[in-house]
């Protein structure tokens, strides 16, 4: 575990050095400056809209910052050629996934965690305020999505070159959160031969809308029941599990070389 | 007892690219490291050194033949946990610091944190990096990157130490005190196998040679039954890896 732990810490060591957080910090200055400036047809002082842009673009900025994390993680390596003393050490591939996608996922759940708290300054600031109970809901199905698109990014780079799996990584999961929930409605009334295709993707699909409850926290529709939120983190969970053990399996059998002989 | 490194009649071929065909990069390499020994590793750029090194670590599969290392095959953590490795410009993460390197380098291999900073200082200090280890990787120089690699490669107490062009881009001094780390280790009874250019170093420490040339072997032994009367290893060197008529 120790392992897994020194490799996560490496990826966070990394991050800082290169002032990664800099960038998140402008991020964050440009949230709360497009957020304490809306004021679209007069509505500005709608907490409610505040509430829905503001986790709109959390929600995008994570996105973009999970992928953008994950997926340069074990290509840098092999750039940087670094790979070769880490996988001289006693660690198992597994172990190099592992840590690498912990480092990842936390550095991306802070990152979101630090985009939660600067909505939630400008709401408080505009006279609004966010139901806690529902937050926490929210925040934590939002790390558990942050973990699947962490490691469906790790995953596909054990295949694709970087780019790719960036690429890659945005589609499915953009086709995760968008096309899945949808595909029953496509269904409907489509030749049989193609409402089979729809709904094997509707089971083949990992279901990411589960994950996003902005709207319930927008329109203080309260908590979800604590069953209902357990079996979505299972789901989430499951889903991670079995993206980290595709890309094991994929890692575990790649061989390095220089690309020349010396 | 097991012999460190055992090589039978290995043979590593890269698999055919684009526009590229497949290439034999090392061909019935046999050699043996014997415990508490120096054993150095020649060759011309391009003879397969690395590759064969690679090879031992498992990094990359043979096509056929038998590897050995330690008595087991280096895909096993526990022979790796034995293991010290020095790469070929030592590819290191340029924003941690000498000391960063060090610890989380250990920590890696299971040693405790009070160890580890009990080994870091010690390691830093006899590679001359004292003064350096607060400083982060991206401003050591070539030699600095090289000594610090030398000293990720020792934290673990390995029995096994392999190195990859320890000596390039060491200064006389650096080169010195590399001799001193090796040869002491030597005297504890630790096996060390490495390849080089530098063939007056390799004539000084070394117990055991091996010239390989195109991909194989073309001559390996101890290092005072390889040469000639008279003889120098650089000489005896070129001999081996050059035609005949462009010998000097």
């Amino acid at each position: 575990m120790i392992r897994l732990w020194v490799l996560a810490r490496m990826v966070w060591l990394d991050l800082f050095r290169r002032k990664d957080p800099y960038v998140l910090l402008m991020v964050l200055g440009a949230l709360l400056a497009a957020l304490l400036s809306f004021d679209i047809f007069g509505l500005g002082n709608l907490v409610r809209y505040l509430k829905d842009v503001g986790l709109l673009l959390t929600w995008l900025l994570a996105w973009v910052l999970a992928v953008q994390l994950a997926a340069r993680q074990l290509p840098q390596e092999e750039r940087r050629h670094t790979i070769f003393s880490l996988i001289a050490k006693p660690i198992t591939r597994a172990d190099l996934v592992l840590g690498k996608w912990l480092g990842a996922w936390l550095a991306a759940a802070a990152g979101t965690a630090l985009l939660y708290a600067a909505t939630w300054l400008v709401v408080l600031l505009r006279g609004g305020n966010f139901e806690l109970v529902t937050l926490m809901q929210v925040l934590l199905l939002h790390l558990c999505f942050l973990a699947f698109v962490t490691a469906l990014s790790i995953a596909l780079t054990t295949i694709l070159t970087q780019s790719a799996a960036m690429t890659m990584a945005y589609l499915l999961t953009g086709a995760g959160y968008f096309l899945a929930a949808r595909l029953p409605v496509m269904a409907t009334g489509a030749a049989p031969a193609k409402t089979n295709v729809l709904l094997v993707l509707y089971y083949a699909l990992p279901h990411l809308e589960l994950f996003d409850l902005r709207q319930r926290l927008v329109h203080d529709w309260g908590p979800i029941p604590a069953g209902v939120l357990l079996g979505i983190l299972g789901y989430g969970a499951l889903w991670t599990a079995g993206l980290l053990l595709l890309a094991w399996l994929a890692y575990r059998r790649t061989r390095f070389t220089r690309g020349e002989m010396t | 007892m097991n012999n460190p490194i055992e090589l039978e009649d290995l043979r590593v071929e890269f698999p055919a690219r684009r526009g590229h065909p497949p290439m034999v990069a090392l061909e019935r390499v046999t050699l043996t490291v014997q415990q508490g020994t120096i054993y150095g590793f020649l060759g011309p750029n391009g003879a397969g050194k690395t590759t064969t090194i690679h090879t031992l670590l498992g990094f990359m599969a043979p096509t056929a033949g038998r590897v050995s290392i330690l008595g087991g095959d280096a895909s096993q953590p526990a022979i790796r946990q034995r293991i010290g490795y020095l790469s070929e410009h030592p590819e290191l993460y340029p924003y941690l610091t000498g000391h960063e390197l060090l610890i989380n380098m250990g920590q890696l291999f299971g040693v405790g944190r009070t160890e580890l900073e009990r080994r870091a200082a010690a390691l830093l200090a006899r590679v001359g990096l004292a003064s350096a280890a607060q400083r982060r990787l991206a401003t050591y120089s070539r030699g600095m990157l090289q000594r610090i690699g030398l000293a990720q490669a020792l934290i673990n107490d390995p029995d096994l130490l392999i190195l990859d062009e320890p000596t390039s881009g060491l200064d006389p001094l650096g080169r010195m005190d590399f001799r001193k780390i090796i040869l002491g280790l030597r005297t504890a009874g630790k096996s060390i196998f490495f390849s080089s250019h530098e063939l007056s170093e390799v004539e000084r420490v070394c117990d055991h040679v091996a010239i390989l040339a195109a991909g194989r072997i073309v001559a390996a032994d101890k290092v005072e039954a390889l040469m000639a009367p008279g003889e120098s290893l650089e000489q005896f060197f070129l001999r081996m890896v050059m035609p005949q008529e462009v010998q000097p």
